[in-house]
């Protein structure tokens, strides 16, 4: 870790508690916003009666799946990372590189099944189970997106020194949100694929 | 990036007073921001009464400016867009920015002993986003099909493609999305500061009314805010993509088929709360108030903040009695009115703490101290007819009537109104140093509750008689004709009312530049805002202070003769 860099200070305890803090009530919001719309699925699928519908073409339950592990393995490898960041170890920076090369597959897969999806003459305005699968994953994509935005960030700073073991909230918080991602993607897995 | 630091002072006028970090700087910018827009969606409500009282005849003095192509006759489009816009602007751009937005912003740092908010930056940025949103809302006025014409709800499927074809209704959904995202950037960082920068001996038993008010309503903020936000992201996939969520199957031309009913949960699901939102910081206010300009200590402070957090709590499961016409399943029905009334208890004990406050105090009747004993007046009047909308077999007779266009003016615009009017005229000297006009403010107290509540009054007589809400025309529909009369005197009581908010309107400007100088306290109060000197220093707090004393303790026995207030700095003597 090349953290003197820069030579920041040491960010005391207090910084950190309360960026994280602002982080949890963040998190909190969001996941109001992401329960609203997991509770419009609920509400939308119930009212079909048939579930998925037959007849149609639907995405691919084995891409999404891969999908759902490569997403989880980059959270892992990111929370690797702010733990070793918080003993002080070596590797942060090639883990969480890692865990954005993971992060770029995940959006790439995700991107297949939208395209797999409208090879199959499946599109947004077909039907309800397209406006929620497109929608819903949409809505989602947008937060994959700022997330990576903010991985990349992370690790530029990581790379100068900006960020590193002295200074890990803002890393540790974008991970936070990395985990929120994730969370979200799962049960949307779990609501499409699964039940 | 946090406020327990002392910053040097920006010097260039960009990072001082447009980009600023400063908590007060940003509090006064809300608060410009919130007044023009009270301006804009009062004049709109102008007009709307103009036309309940004179249809077809056109709007005096502005209407051939406005509306030239009709003569300055309003147009049923038109009239949709105005009480549509009317309040949209007053909830989210008028008094969210004003209550939430300024004194949030004021209040929160400077009372619980902080120099700043915890994320300034996060701070600012709040400012910016709403100024955005009124940008586009403001800016969906003006496009071809015009505004949102579906009313503040927006019920879909009025709002979606089917009810509104233009992009007006599109803009209002992004427009509302905006402010939202600046509302939960705000509660973040105002729950974060109450909860990590409270000035040692600050404990939560000590923190003014108004913090705690304001805290609830944070809560509120974050955790309902992203509720409409997500509503309005799926209304405005319908509108411009072409999705089906809000749609119904009947309706789709290709496939699909969603459901209306479910925008009106979401809606809701946040409009209860929303209601909250906007009483929550005036009751805060009312409570402080109170016991400062009656020196005596706020009664049953601990029983007023439980009521304020059972409050919070209750606004989370009444929503449903929005919908009791919409078909409902009974026992759920019978569930939220249940809810809805046991909500009204905690509602009871604050009031009755209010009064209690009142009773045998050393009333000093200051303006700030009328528009308190105002908002007492107006919520009880409009919480007590709020019983006849939490009731199922009531509510089905009143719903979309003018009677509850009374109810909700009284409870929910009223009271927040006449507790952004009471912060504004109490915080004025030490925001500004300078202070305000007595007398006019006197006579602007008078002419504001004496028009307003005979209006709304009216308007539980005319619902309560049949009249709906959002008729363009009602004196063409036989049964209503009758109500004209009434109508009309609503109408002149409201004119009268709009005439005199130009007083505040002078007395605020004339007294903002040309006022005499305040004192550093001129209203004799303990709480660590006005500790300190006016104008408030940069980093308002060289030495972060330190609490010993309660924000209310005034008249007490142990102060000698020459004063009966005590700063929360200084210990209680004895």
């Amino acid at each position: 870790m090349r953290a003197a860099a820069l030579n920041l200070p040491r960010e005391d305890d207090k910084t950190k508690v309360n960026m994280t803090l602002g982080m949890i009530f963040f998190v909190g919001s969001w996941a109001m916003a992401f329960g609203s719309i997991f509770l419009s699925f609920l509400v939308l699928r119930q009212r079909v009666g048939v579930w998925p519908p037959e007849g149609i073409a639907l995405p691919s339950m084995p891409m999404a799946t891969v999908a759902t592990v490569v997403l989880l393995a980059s959270s892992v490898l990111l929370h690797v990372a702010v733990k070793r960041g918080e003993r002080e170890a070596g590797g942060v920076q090639s883990l969480w590189l890692g865990g954005i090369a993971l992060a770029v597959g995940f959006a790439a897969l995700q991107s297949w099944l939208w395209l797999d999806l409208m090879a199959a003459g499946r599109f947004h305005t077909s039907g309800l189970y397209e406006s929620l699968f497109y929608g819903l994953t949409w809505i989602h994509a947008v937060h994959v997106v700022i997330g990576l935005l903010s991985l990349v960030w992370a690790s530029v700073g990581l790379k100068t020194g900006r960020y590193g073991s002295h200074r890990l909230s803002t890393v540790s918080n974008i991970a936070i949100f990395w985990h929120f991602v994730d969370v979200v993607w799962i049960v949307l897995f779990l609501g499409f694929f699964v039940f | 990036m946090s406020g327990d630091h002392i910053h040097p002072e920006p010097t260039s006028f960009l990072s001082k007073y447009v980009f600023s970090h400063d908590h007060k700087v940003i509090a006064k910018q809300f608060m410009w921001f919130g007044l023009v827009w009270l301006g804009i969606g009062g004049i709109m409500a102008m007009m709307i009464r103009w036309q309940l009282a004179h249809p077809g005849d056109p709007i005096p003095a502005i209407g051939m400016f406005l509306f030239p192509r009709t003569d300055g006759v309003l147009d049923p489009a038109t009239y949709n867009t105005l009480f549509t816009m009317h309040g949209t602007i007053m909830i989210f751009l008028g008094l969210t920015p004003l209550m939430i937005g300024a004194f949030g912003n004021w209040c929160i740092p400077l009372m619980i002993g902080a120099r700043d908010m915890i994320f300034p930056l996060l701070n600012m940025l709040s400012f910016w986003t709403v100024f955005l949103g009124g940008c586009v809302g403001l800016y969906s006025l003006f496009v071809p099909l015009g505004a949102n014409e579906a009313g503040w709800t927006s019920y879909a499927t009025l709002s979606t493609t089917i009810g509104a074809q233009g992009h007006g209704e599109t803009l209002w959904a992004v427009a509302v999305f905006l402010i939202g995202a600046s509302s939960i950037m705000g509660g973040i960082n105002y729950m974060t500061t109450i909860i990590r920068l409270r000035a040692p001996g600050m404990t939560w038993g000590k923190l003014p009314l108004t913090v705690w008010a304001l805290f609830l309503t944070s809560v509120l903020n974050v955790l309902f805010i992203p509720v409409i936000g997500s509503a309005m992201i799926l209304l405005f996939l319908d509108r411009a993509v072409g999705t089906s969520f809000f749609t119904p199957a009947s309706l789709m031309q290709g496939g699909g088929g969603g459901d209306p009913i479910l925008y009106q949960h979401l809606f809701w699901i946040f409009g209860h709360p929303e209601v909250y939102i906007l009483i929550l910081p005036a009751w805060g206010f009312v409570c402080d108030l109170l016991s400062f300009f009656a020196r005596k200590p706020a009664f049953g402070y601990r029983t007023s903040v439980g009521a304020m957090v059972a409050v919070t709590v209750l606004s989370a499961v009444v929503y449903g009695h929005h919908m009791f016409t919409t078909g409902l399943s009974p026992m759920l029905g019978e569930s939220f009115m249940l809810l809805t009334m046991i909500i009204s208890v905690p509602a009871e004990i604050l009031f009755f703490n209010w009064l209690h406050t009142l009773w045998k105090g050393n009333l000093r009747l200051e303006v700030p101290m009328l528009w308190a004993i105002g908002v007492i007046f107006v919520f009880g009047l409009g919480g007590l007819t709020g019983i006849y909308l939490a009731t199922i077999g009531t509510d089905i007779f009143l719903h979309d009537t003018y009677f509850v266009v009374g109810h909700f003016h009284l409870t929910m615009a009223a009271s927040a109104l006449f507790g952004t009017f009471g912060a504004l005229t109490f915080w004025f000297p030490k925001m500004f140093g300078r202070r305000m006009n007595q007398t006019l403010g006197k006579i602007h107290f008078w002419g504001t509750i004496v028009p307003l509540t005979f209006v709304f009054c009216l308007m539980f007589a005319m619902g309560y008689s049949g009249m709906p809400r959002r008729y363009f025309d009602h004196t063409s529909a036989e049964w209503l004709a009758d109500l004209q009369h009434m109508n009309v005197m609503a109408t002149h009581a409201a004119l009268l009312l709009g005439a005199f908010q130009l007083v505040f309107v002078y007395n605020f400007i004339k007294s903002r530049w040309w006022g005499p100088a305040a004192e550093t306290n001129p209203w004799e109060v303990g709480t660590l805002d006005w500790t300190m000197p006016t104008p408030v220093p940069y980093y308002n707090f060289k030495e972060i202070p330190t609490v010993h004393t309660g924000p209310h303790e005034f008249s007490h026995p142990a102060l000698g003769d020459d004063r009966d207030w005590i700063p929360m700095t200084e210990k209680l003597p004895g």
